[in-house]
This record gives C-alpha cells, sequence and structure tokens, in this order.
C-alpha cells in the first residue's frame, strides 16, 4: 500500500495530530543535514518542499533555465526523496524547477529519474504540469475574464502568443488530485506554495484555514523564527490549531516572530489568497508554547464566487550585453551625468550611422544611482564610482556592438575640466564587456476566472 | 526622532512583480503605538520621499507583530529593462529617516 493510501487508511478509523515538515523554502540552494535529520526522528506524516517563486526575475520563466545548478538542485532533491522513501512518508514538491513552467517540470522529473536509478529507488511518481493553453487564456480574454494583476495593462491575445511560458499558480486542489492517485511524491509545475502542504491535510479533513495558514508558514521553512533561516520546521497539526518547532536547535519560532512572517513578500498580512478562496488572518492567535515553540490558531477560510487562476508569463526582450568599469576622479564623478549622456549621444551617432537606433542603453552609477533611481544626487560624492552599463538590443551582436562602442568612448571621453587625460575609467579585467544573453520581461501577471480546475492542470503518473 | 532609530526591522521586498512592500517592526508597544497614531502623516511622507500620489500609498497596521507594512507600485516592474532592483530588496533607504 503506498504511503498516502496508508495514511487515509488511518485517519478513516482515528484521528490524531499531522506532522508536517516544511524542507525546504528554496529547493537546490543546500537543506542543512542536522535539521532534516532531526525532523525526520520526529516521525514526520509528510514532507514538502518549494522550489519556486516569481520574486527571481523573469529570466528563469522566460528561458526555462532553472535558478540553482543543476548539480544543487539534484543533491536536494537526492536528500528529500531518499529520506521520503525510506520513511516510507509522501514527497510534495511544488513549482518544480523555480519557475514551474513545462521545461522546468521535466529537468526536475528527470532528476528524480536518475536519482531512483542510481538510488535503486521505486515509487509511484505524480506531476502537475501548469502550462496553460493559449488557446485557453486567448479565448477568456474574448469572454472578458482575465483581470490584470496590481499595476498591469489588460492581457492582449499577442501578448499571450508572446510568452515563451505562460503557467497557472495551480492550489490544493491539483495536489489533492494527485495525492489520490496513491503516488509516493507529488511534483508539481508553478503552484501556490500553500497547496505544497495543505493538501494532505485537506484531504484527511483538517480545517482548509488553519492548514492553509499552516502551509504558508512551512513553505519557507525556518525563515519565520528567530533567527531566521532555511532549515528544516516541523508544523504539527490538529482540528484547532497547529504548532511551529523549527528542527535546528539554534532558531525559535515565537509567538512575533511567527506573526511577522505573514507580511513577508505579501501586500497585505491579514490575507491570503488561494484559486479557491481566501484565507482571513485577522482572527488568528499566537501563543507561546515554550522558548522555540508557538502554537497559531484561528485562520478561516472563505470559499471565492468564482475560482480563479494566477497567470504568470515573461517574454522576449532582446539581448543583453553590459560593460563593467570604475572611476575614482572626483572631476568625472561629479560630472558622470552629463558626461555619461554625452558618451550616449556619441556612441547613437556612431552605431546608428546605417541602423536605427533599436537598443536600449542603461547606465547605473554604484556610489550614486546604482540602486535607486533617487531624485537628488548625494550632497557629497563617494570616492569611487562603480559604472555598470547595460544595453539591450534585437541580437546579441547588436547589443556587443554598442557596448563596446561605448567602452571606447566613455574611456576617452573629453569633457570639461578633465585633468586625467588617458583615460576615465579602471577597467578590472579583460574584456570588460560581458553578453549575457537573452534578456526576458514578465508580460502576463494577470487573474483568470475558470470554471474548471481539472482540465487545466492534468495529473500525469508514472512508475518508477 | 527618525523611522530607523525605533524600528527593529525596516526592509523592503516585492510583493509580486508590480509592488514593492516596506515592513517596518518595532520592538515594543509604545513605538508601535506611536506610528500607529500618525499612520496618514506617514502616508504623505511615503507619497513624496518616492514620488507617488497618496492614494498609490497602502499602509496597513499589523498589530499581531507590532508592525506596519506599506505597499507602493514599482517604477519598473521587476526585471524589466532599466529595474534597478529585481527582488527589490534595497528600495527602503528613503523610509529611515522619515522623522516620527
Amino acid at each position: 500500500m503506498s504511503a498516502i493510501g496508508r495514511l487515509f487508511d488511518e485517519f478513516s478509523v482515528s484521528r490524531r495530530p499531522l506532522r508536517i515538515l516544511g524542507a525546504s523554502g528554496q529547493l537546490g540552494y543546500g537543506i542543512p543535514t542536522p535539521a532534516l535529520r532531526e525532523g525526520l526522528t520526529r516521525r514526520p506524516d509528510m514532507i514538502g518542499c518549494d522550489m519556486g517563486s516569481i520574486d527571481i526575475g523573469p529570466h528563469y520563466l522566460g528561458s526555462g533555465s532553472m535558478a540553482p545548478t543543476r548539480v544543487g538542485a539534484k543533491r536536494d532533491l537526492r536528500k528529500v526523496l531518499r529520506a521520503a522513501r525510506t520513511h516510507d512518508i509522501p514527497l510534495v514538491i511544488g513549482s518544480a524547477g523555480s519557475a514551474g513552467a513545462a521545461p522546468h517540470l521535466e529537468q526536475t522529473l528527470d532528476m528524480l529519474r536518475e536519482i531512483a536509478a542510481e538510488d535503486g529507488l521505486h515509487f509511484k511518481l505524480a506531476s502537475i504540469p501548469a502550462d496553460l493553453s493559449r488557446d485557453t487564456v486567448k479565448a477568456a480574454i474574448g469572454a472578458g475574464r482575465v483581470h490584470p494583476l496590481d499595476t498591469m495593462e489588460p492581457l492582449s491575445p499577442e501578448e499571450v502568443d508572446s510568452a515563451t511560458n505562460l503557467v497557472g499558480q495551480m492550489g490544493v486542489e491539483a495536489f489533492r488530485r494527485a495525492l489520490e492517485t496513491g503516488a509516493d511524491v507529488v511534483v508539481a509545475g508553478r503552484a501556490c506554495d500553500t497547496g505544497i502542504f495543505a493538501a494532505i491535510p485537506d484531504i484527511l479533513g483538517f480545517p482548509l484555514g488553519i492548514s492553509t495558514h499552516m502551509a504558508k508558514i512551512v513553505e519557507c521553512a525556518s525563515l519565520c523564527c528567530i533567527p531566521g533561516g532555511r532549515d528544516t520546521i516541523l508544523a504539527t497539526l490538529d482540528d484547532e490549531g497547529f504548532e511551529l518547532e523549527s528542527m535546528a536547535l539554534d532558531r525559535a519560532a515565537t509567538p512575533s516572530s511567527v506573526a511577522a512572517h505573514s507580511l513577508y513578500e505579501q501586500a497585505d498580512p491579514y490575507d491570503v489568497r488561494e484559486p479557491a478562496g481566501r484565507v482571513d488572518l485577522r482572527s488568528v492567535t499566537y501563543t507561546k508554547l515554550d522558548a522555540r515553540r508557538t502554537r497559531v490558531a484561528g485562520a478561516s477560510f472563505e470559499p471565492a464566487e468564482r475560482l480563479t487562476v494566477k497567470m504568470e508569463g515573461a517574454r522576449p526582450a532582446g539581448y543583453r550585453a553590459l560593460l563593467l568599469c570604475g572611476a575614482a576622479d572626483p572631476r568625472f564623478i561629479s560630472r558622470h551625468q552629463a558626461i555619461l549622456e554625452r558618451v550616449k549621444g556619441v556612441v547613437h551617432d556612431l552605431v546608428c550611422e546605417d541602423t536605427p537606433e533599436d537598443y536600449q542603453l542603461f547606465f547605473r552609477v554604484y556610489g550614486a544611482d546604482g540602486v535607486r533611481s533617487w531624485s537628488a544626487p548625494p550632497e557629497t560624492w563617494p570616492r569611487e564610482v562603480f559604472v555598470l552599463g547595460e544595453c539591450i538590443a534585437p541580437s546579441a551582436e547588436r547589443a556587443e556592438e554598442v557596448v563596446r562602442t561605448t567602452k571606447q568612448y566613455l574611456l576617452h571621453h573629453g569633457y570639461e575640466g578633465r585633468l586625467s587625460t588617458a583615460g576615465n575609467v579602471a577597467f578590472p579585467f579583460t574584456p570588460p564587456e560581458v553578453v549575457t544573453g537573452a534578456a526576458y520581461r514578465f508580460n502576463v501577471f494577470h487573474l483568470m476566472e475558470v470554471d474548471d480546475l481539472v482540465s487545466l492542470f492534468p495529473v500525469q503518473v508514472e512508475q518508477l | 526622532m527618525q523611522l530607523q532609530d525605533i524600528a527593529r526591522v525596516l526592509r523592503s521586498k516585492n510583493a509580486g512583480p508590480c509592488l514593492i512592500t516596506f515592513d517596518v517592526m518595532f520592538g515594543n508597544r509604545k513605538d508601535f503605538d506611536r506610528v500607529c497614531s500618525q499612520l496618514h502623516r506617514l502616508r504623505t511622507e511615503v507619497a513624496s520621499r518616492y514620488g507617488r500620489s497618496e492614494n498609490e500609498v497602502r499602509v496597513i497596521a499589523y498589530e499581531p507583530a507590532q508592525a506596519v507594512k506599506i505597499t507602493i507600485p514599482r517604477d519598473v516592474m521587476s526585471g524589466d529593462p532599466g529595474d534597478r532592483d529585481v527582488y527589490g530588496a534595497q528600495q527602503h533607504a528613503p523610509l529611515l529617516e522619515i522623522e516620527i
């Protein structure tokens, strides 16, 4: 019998608290072994791992590549897979391969198949692609069922077609269907983090508000603790609430640290939005159990009138090339804005003699405005600045041409009051130009009303 | 007294790719209450320091963590050409010197 099957059978006879291990909030960047090992001594009923996020930027979704290295991702997958199979408990992974589109899911499944073959592990593997049919999305646009999120413009069919990858965030429902196949390991494409951890509790009849709140916290492992960290966390869930304990002895889940976690990367700390509804955190209580453990209760789930799916897409934005250099001359530093504008003009005149201006050239001057676009310059200039030039152009060759030309004319640009006539900038190495390749940007961040989640997120099963 | 003098945590991060959210956490009830009594002025200050209209600035007092959350639209969407902070983790500096 499958691990999940045994859990269903046991709970159909008598209920008890459910022990959930949040092994990693960023699978692929290393899972500290001592805390994972400690967690496994607590006889957990499942292991969950979040593997992705939209916060890492558009490159990964657009290109289909993972944010961590394959070596790192495979090492972490091996760790949690061996733990789950040794203890014969379900392993649930969400937002596979960083961005959760088909190439990310496929890379993750490939690694799991390799590990299974290499380590002689046998199990039932369910996977859930998150890629949306473009025809479905375009039909929804036509029916007025697609709505922009935050500051996005309305979605056009052209943007749908231009996204290299287009995914929807699946929720608890999709994970439930995958688990109900009797799978030992579930790997989802792009998913709400909560689905990873709330699906088994939902099947077993725990209140969805409480289990979703628990899921929202443990998906970041021990980030809700003092000091926050990536060590494995244990949640013990009952019908009234849940208890949190970091599996790293030097981390404490305190009422204020756990409450503060609701602020993290959320616009509203009282509200968790899911495809099937929202979780209201207004009445939540946080109670200290001891120095390292906190009990949380009081979240309630309100079903939505309409099912909605949050969509994410990224499209090509051209090709990127960089110029890296620095300056230490106070005359250059204090006049850099005018100098850089002038150099942009010189470059334009040279590279656009027989070609239209088909590129964008940006300068970020660290020490002045590298990190923020400030409304005014600083009162005193720093001793040195770092100048990052960036060109985005229709081809890598064009981007490279622009930054190489920029390098030459920035180096030798003659400005008023200049003393250092041999060169304006220092290069830390040669070549100081770097072609980073295709650039992407998010072009879909919209909500789609749907009638049926089952057809959007089909479950596939294979026996390894 | 400035916000940086009484905040235990003052941080920024994306809340999705279109928004930046600031969390200002306080170490005691007195400081939290003091800032809560000036939320309207805080909103005005944030709007002016980030070049936004007041109705684009959302301020929520979050009692469970003695924190104030402030959310504004990003000037450039996360990762778009010209963005300077893809994660939005270093956009909090203009808040540090707000007088409370």
